[in-house]
């Protein structure tokens, strides 16, 4: 929202803050000013001109002018303006303002320029060089002055529906700088109703104000209106238009004015629309309703979209001549939800869905009919005030003790004087006796924004300056904290990755249904993103692998080999409820060439570094595994997670494999701090036992085997080697005994070796 | 005659030792002479046959030659070994400065890093750490954080949305009102963790990103301590003195709310580009915790009051290693990453 400067000071008595410094002000007592910038400074130097002669330079649309500039002598400028000619009164543009120089155009001289509207910075108006009807050359540009423009943020305004106009934020710039606030007149000459209004629902409107004129000259605005509402951002339309979209930005108060001809019967109803009812609005647009918008209606049908947009058909026009002007208050979350489902926020829209003052309304009024008495010379009120109000509850007063605000900013020499003088400067009522306030609020502040003494902390916190607080240490109980071993267990996890050379990534939480159909993970077990605005959000990750897989192939071109992990959560989908999110591990090992094997093995040597004891169980390999490198991750018999190695078609070059565990559950199997256990005493044995096996027996089962022989004296089965001879293959394991009270005798061994032999069949 | 042949013996084998060249021919003499079956024992053998006299007279030669021939016998064995060992450790030469085989220190992201230590600081203040989900009811989100449906304040923060009717959590801040209901008054807790907001990705934008929400209830918390709280706090994050201010910020779920800038760190608060010249850089919301909020999280807020604050991990790392580029942190590139390997 654009604030003026002059606009401002015109509603302050006595403002003497300087226009560079008021940014800072607000920003620090109200609201985030975004910037300050000097708006119309070339006024103090642009003139009014009278064209001498104009001659047209040959074979371009240009012509050569001699100008009378008053201030500046005659200068010669060359033109390019369709409506220039001799005997106009228009603008002159010194050099060294608006970027102008002292040019040659098709080589004549140009000192200056000549200006249109749009190049002032008074309209959008660009067809032609601005003509003004009477002047004299020299003087200043009428009603055009240099101004200051304050930017705020609109976000800090969000809960400000009063800062949403000038007068508004004048009150807070008043009490900032301990000046009077200029009141506003709110005097209407009594009489009939000219129009007859009906609410049919006063929660979606509360009030509804009107007033009808007659004998209207719809023409442009004086040039100081139409510079007004350019320097804020609204466009000059005409001058019965301006007077409304003036007074938006004064009071915050949304206008609209109809051309009551083209009303249709004697009575404005406001209502909700029917389902499929059509309203051709003023943007061109016409937009198909349903009972979720509320409209305002005559005898024909919807001529306007309540707090939204006006309608097209009655639209003011130059041929208009009577005006209904409308004033009137609406429901906020209705308006911007209408506003939402029509995708059109509009000045109004945004004003509203903030909670608007319904006191405002017959205010608003009061000073359009002041207003438009300058701009349209000859306009006559028609009878009086057209006003249907349904109040809204009042906001109780609010009490609080002295002490308690005090308390919660922490300024204990706070006084009770200094809290009354700065509410009251903002307009509250404040009545106090030994402490205890009772404070009302005033209308524009009571329809959501305060409500409660929270609210009057913030009000007088900000007027004394957070600044002015001496900060001060909290005195709370020394206590150690409960730290959730989750967090503790991750971070410990993610240091043991760390220190055996893998390199954290994090991915999004996204992926898309090419990546999950890619590696087989069902569409619909997914949550969906509904409104994505980009490609590759459509998905909540059901898997850490898809973007992992990214993540290799795009790191494959820069590095021979790799270790990678990532710690995040996949999401599954449960219905309507909350889904479960799982937290996972995956660690990559990469290597652009060998044979792959190193991979795996230093894969499944970090997962019995995670999962000491854990077993690995090969499986029946998923599509995008390679079809015999893919296993079950196993401890304490329960699956933990998978190894595999990505089949070839899935990477672009080279080899990876990856490690997949479920986190929670490693968390809940792995081994809890037990007791110590006391040192063996007695030497231990041990022998060796060579096994013929086939080609493609697995060392896990031959092993289990073992271990199912061996008996109660084995401490200790352990694979050694594996060997390919001219007789086929074999594996050698040693197996240690012990006893925990004597030492072994050597009948003893034999007799278990004996007995693994023939349990081996060997 | 016993004797004639003793100190031949003794002798011959003397030369014999002293001529050997290697430790195997020492040790066959060894065997042979001094041996359990050796010459030596056989003589020792035959002394039975002696008279007493005689016998102690062998017996002295007997222990001298023996003792002679063993002291021989261990000076050429050392001699041996230690030229055994010389050659070896010579053998043994080593280039250290070839490279050194298998993988060296991963990194952590820095995200994490950042995050650890923030923690740390936080438990050591006595605050306990919770973690929230990704995925939000709209009522957490939300409603209970005082923004109820069609508060203009939802578009502050663009949300996606979800099929199961919620949402990707716009901000820590849901955790503030789980972290209530778990813990009750007084507590101080934090919730780090990751966030989204439906926004297109550039340098400067992501959708995805960190933040870390404080908040501590307690009797009688004011203003000033919340000042004097993030002072302390951002002093020990930056590791340098911090000046702060506040200013007002509207948020729905704190009453008053704030924006708290930092004197710029780059300019000491004189005017800077990283400053856009006005000495001040704006870096995390925060307030008095709103009454509603408290009552949503069981909590009576005429017994209690708190503050609470919103701390942008994401912008911090960004602001510690001078990234330009946010969608490094998410974009899985090693070249970035290994970077942060300390």
């Amino acid at each position: 929202m654009k604030f003026s400067y002059n606009w401002l000071a015109e509603h302050i008595d006595g403002l003497t803050v300087p226009p560079a410094e008021i940014g800072k002000l607000i920003t620090m007592k109200t609201a985030e000013c975004e910037g300050v910038e000097a708006h119309g400074a070339h006024f103090e130097h642009v003139v009014v001109a009278r064209v001498l002669t104009s001659e047209p330079i040959a074979g371009t649309h240009l012509a050569v002018t001699s100008v009378d500039t008053g201030r500046y002598g005659v200068k010669q400028v060359v033109c390019g303006a369709p409506n220039c000619r001799a005997g106009i009164l228009t603008a002159y543009v010194p050099p060294g303002q608006l970027g102008v120089t002292t040019a040659k155009l098709r080589g004549v001289d140009s000192d200056g320029m000549l200006a249109s509207a749009k190049e002032l910075g008074i309209s959008a108006e660009d067809e032609g060089i601005i003509e003004f009807a009477a002047g004299e050359p020299g003087a200043a540009i009428p009603g055009c002055t240099g101004d200051t423009i304050v930017e705020i943020d609109n976000k800090s305004l969000t809960h400000r529906p009063d800062l949403w106009g000038h007068h508004g934020m004048a009150r807070e710039v008043a009490a900032i700088a301990g000046r009077p606030l200029k009141p506003i007149a709110v005097e209407l000459p009594a009489g009939e109703p000219a129009v007859e209004i009906e609410i049919r629902d006063a929660k979606l409107c509360p009030r509804f104000s009107a007033l009808r004129f007659e004998n209207v000259t719809v023409q442009p605005s004086p040039l100081w209106l139409q510079q007004r509402l350019e320097s804020v951002g609204l466009n000059p339309i005409n001058n019965i238009v301006d007077v409304t979209n003036y007074l938006m930005a004064e009071l915050a108060q949304p206008m609209h004015a109809y051309d009551a001809a083209k009303l249709q019967g004697g009575r404005i109803i406001v209502r909700v629309a029917e389902e499929g009812e059509l309203c051709p609005a003023l943007n061109g647009q016409t937009y198909t309703l349903d009972p979720g918008n509320l409209v305002i209606a005559d005898a024909g049908g919807p001529v306007g979209i309540a707090g939204v947009i006006g309608g097209g058909p009655s639209a003011i026009g130059e041929g208009t001549t009577t005006i209904l002007l409308e004033a009137a208050n609406f429901h906020a979350a209705s308006i911007r939800r209408a506003s939402t489902k029509l995708k059109l926020r509009t000045d109004a829209s945004m004003r509203f869905e903030k909670s608007q003052d319904p006191e405002n309304t017959v205010r608003a009024l009061a000073r359009a009919k002041w207003l438009l008495e300058q701009v349209s010379p000859g306009i006559r009120l028609v009878g009086g005030l057209a006003d249907v109000y349904y109040p809204l509850p009042a906001v109780a007063p609010i009490s609080f003790d002295l002490v308690w605000m005090r308390r919660k900013l922490g300024k204990p020499d706070l006084t009770a004087a200094e809290v009354t003088a700065i509410l009251t400067s903002l307009a509250f009522g404040v009545a106090e006796a030994e402490g205890r306030f009772t404070v009302t609020v005033p209308s524009w502040r009571a329809t959501k924004d305060v409500s409660l003494k929270d609210d009057l902390v913030e009000e007088v916190g900000r007027m004394i300056g957070y600044g002015n607080l001496t900060p001060a240490p909290p005195l709370v109980p020394s206590v150690v904290p409960p730290l959730p071993p989750e967090r503790t267990y991750l971070r410990g996890l993610r240091q043991l990755l760390t220190a055996q050379g893998y390199t954290e990534v994090y991915n999004y939480s996204f992926v898309n249904e090419a990546q999950a159909a890619e590696l087989g993970l069902p569409i619909e077990d997914h949550v969906r993103v509904v409104n994505p605005i980009a490609q590759g959000q459509e998905l909540l990750r059901t898997s850490l692998l898809p973007n992992i897989k990214r993540n290799i192939n795009d790191n494959a071109r820069e590095f021979e080999s790799f270790r990678c992990f990532e710690i995040g959560r996949e999401i599954h989908a449960r219905g309507r409820e909350l889904p479960e999110e799982i937290p996972h591990l995956a660690a990559v090992s990469f290597e652009r060439h060998g044979d792959g094997a190193a991979n795996l093995f230093e894969l499944k040597r970090l997962a019995g570094t995670i999962a000491p004891g854990c077993t690995v169980e090969p499986a029946e390999a998923r599509g995008f595994e390679h079809p015999n490198r893919a296993a079950i991750v196993i401890l304490r018999n329960e699956a933990i997670g998978r190894l595999f190695e990505f089949h070839p078609s899935m990477v672009e070059t080279g080899l990876a494999a990856v490690l997949d565990l479920d986190l929670t559950k490693v968390q809940a199997l792995r081994t809890a701090a037990g007791k110590y256990q006391p040192l063996r005493r007695f030497p231990t044995s041990a022998f060796d036992v060579t096994v013929p096996v086939a080609e493609r027996e697995l060392a896990g089962n031959v092993l289990a085997r073992l271990r199912e022989g061996v008996g109660p004296l084995a401490l200790d089965v352990r694979y050694l080697y594996d060997y390919k001879g001219d007789s086929g293959r074999s594996m050698s394991f040693r197996i240690t005994l012990g006893a925990a009270d004597r030492t072994l005798t050597g009948e003893e061994v034999t007799a278990v070796r004996s007995q693994v032999m023939s349990w081996m069949g060997l | 005659m016993i004797e004639t042949q003793l100190s031949e013996l003794a002798a011959a084998t003397e030369a014999r030792i002293a001529a050997v060249t290697t430790a195997e021919e020492l040790e066959a003499i060894r065997v042979e002479v001094l041996g359990r079956k050796g010459r030596l024992a056989e003589v020792s053998k035959d002394m039975g046959k002696l008279s007493p006299e005689q016998r102690g007279v062998v017996g002295k030669l007997l222990n001298a030659a023996k003792q002679t021939l063993e002291t021989a016998l261990t000076a050429r064995k050392t001699a041996f070994d230690e030229a055994a060992l010389s050659a070896r450790l010579e053998r043994e030469w080593l280039d250290l400065t070839a490279p050194a085989a298998g993988a060296g220190l991963g990194s952590l992201h820095p995200l994490t890093q950042i995050q650890a230590e923030i923690e740390d600081l936080f438990v050591s203040l006595g605050f306990t750490v919770l973690d929230g989900p990704e995925v939000e009811t709209e009522f957490n989100n939300f409603d209970a954080l005082n923004i109820p449906p069609d508060h203009p304040a939802r578009d502050m923060q663009d949300t996606f949305w979800l099929s199961n009717g919620h949402l990707l959590r716009t901000h820590t801040s849901p955790v503030q009102v789980r972290g209530m209901k778990k813990l009750g008054p007084p507590l101080r807790m934090i919730a780090p963790g990751r966030v989204f907001r439906n926004e297109e990705v550039d340098a400067s934008h992501e959708h995805t990103f960190y933040q870390l929400e404080g908040m501590m209830v307690d009797k009688d918390v004011s203003v000033a301590h919340l000042i004097y709280f993030m002072k302390t706090l951002l002093s020990a994050i930056f590791k340098r003195d911090v000046t702060v201010r506040l200013r007002p910020g509207y948020f729905p779920f704190v009453e008053p709310g704030f924006e708290l800038d930092i004197q710029c760190l780059i300019c000491q608060g004189a005017g800077c580009p990283v400053c856009k010249q006005s000495g001040w850089v704006e870096l995390l919301p925060c307030g008095l915790v709103h009454p509603n909020v408290l009552r949503l999280g069981g909590i009576d807020p005429e017994e209690y009051s708190g503050f609470a604050f919103g701390l942008g991990l994401t912008r911090l790392v960004m602001m510690r290693y001078a990234i330009d580029d946010i969608r490094q942190l998410q974009g899985g590139d090693l070249r970035f990453l290994t970077q942060f390997a300390f």
